[in-house]
């Protein structure tokens, strides 16, 4: 029980890595991107929970009751924003390579070449 | 490269990686006894000293308030490079209607549809502001009701259609919501500057705790993300959506897909 938050976090890394190299189709590999992300999700909660204590809010608890980690919850809210923002520079960058090459799939594209 | 050859690169990868996962999951504290000393003490001291009840508000917007801007201003980062990569394609004019697969029968859009849209869409923006306002007392903030408050034009986009859609939402509007956020942020961590005290200093009377006035530069600090963040969904659904719209004569180049293909 002791290792087990961090065994899910290294899997759903090593699973995110694994989707990426099988990867047929782009927006699959960025969808693998969000799987080994999410593993850094579960690493930081992790990090940051404590048995039997509440959420960092001291609205209906008196301030002094034990909480769980707030630092650690911020760090997964950044880690949150700034995926979401580069998943949809991802899908934009993936628009743009099928509108110049026709395909999604990174075994038939070619380096980039400048426009003859 | 084929696909065994990627397995036969990753096999030796992933091996090594399992090894150093070992290592560190070992060496790792005990699950759910945190030593960290930073999160204990935001705990014990932020309620008395900034009285906010939300730790987690107070670690972005005070204590952390230099590393939200850095994070503010890769979202803007982020969300600028996708517009310069989706924008100039299709022009920006708007057309009458969204790009439709040839063949497919239009159906309609029921009323119950459009009703409950219009009615869903302004209790979600609502509900993203109540949660933007309260951020520094009940869990919630602005990067979490800004979402919310973005999904509101989702629902926009279901009950109306893509051309009231782009008649009610310009991407100007967006894009200077999402900087005026991003100038209120930059501004709330300069201005203390300017009068002698460290950048982002919480330099504002506190408030009281509980009350939706509560943590003084954390509350500006708060809506400025909070309006940013709804500025920077915006332009991303509105660039997105801009995808789906169907091509005028003139203005996709689109030669070059064939060349590609």
């Amino acid at each position: 029980m002791n290792v087990l938050a961090w065994c899910v976090a290294a899997w759903l890394l090593g699973v995110g890595i694994y989707g990426i190299v099988t990867s047929r189709h782009y927006v699959h590999m960025i969808g693998c991107m969000t799987v080994c992300q999410s593993g850094t999700y579960v690493l930081l909660l992790g990090i940051g929970f404590r048995w039997g204590a509440g959420p960092p809010i001291f609205y209906d608890t008196p301030p002094g009751t034990s909480a769980v980690d707030p630092v650690m919850q911020a760090l997964v809210l950044t880690d949150i924003v700034v995926g979401a923002a580069m998943t949809a520079l991802l899908l934009a960058i993936a628009l743009q390579v099928h509108k110049r090459r026709g395909t999604l799939d990174p075994q038939h594209l070619r380096p980039l070449r400048p426009r003859e | 490269m084929t696909g065994y050859w990627r397995l036969a690169l990753l096999a030796p990868a992933l091996i090594v990686l399992a090894i150093a996962a070992a290592q560190v999951i070992l060496a790792m504290p005990a699950f759910g006894h945190p030593l960290s000393q930073y999160g204990t003490t935001v705990n014990a001291l932020a309620p008395m000293i900034r009285n906010v009840s939300n730790m987690v508000a107070a670690v972005n917007f005070d204590v952390r308030a230099i590393d939200t801007l850095g994070e503010e201003s890769m979202l803007i980062c982020a969300v600028t490079a996708t517009v310069v990569l989706l924008r100039g394609h299709r022009g920006e004019d708007m057309t009458e209607c969204a790009g439709r697969l040839a063949g497919r029968e239009w159906l309609g859009r029921s009323a119950a549809t459009v009703l409950m849209c219009r009615l869903m869409a302004t209790v979600v923006f609502l509900y993203g502001v109540f949660v933007v306002l309260h951020g520094t007392v009940t869990p919630g903030g602005g990067f979490q009701g800004g979402a919310i408050a973005a999904s509101s034009f989702i629902l926009i986009y279901l009950g109306e259609g893509y051309s009231v859609w782009r008649d009610v939402l310009h991407s100007e509007i967006f894009a200077a919501v999402e900087g005026f956020g991003g100038l209120a942020f930059a501004l709330a961590a300069m201005v203390p500057l300017a009068f002698g005290y460290a950048a982002d200093q919480n330099v504002l009377p506190l408030g009281s705790w509980k009350d939706l006035y509560s943590g003084g530069l954390m509350v500006i600090v708060n809506a400025a993300v909070g309006v940013a963040v709804i500025g920077s969904f915006g332009v991303l659904l509105l660039e997105f959506m801009e995808e789906t719209r169907a091509p005028k004569p003139g203005d996709e180049d689109d030669e070059d897909q064939e060349e590609g293909a």
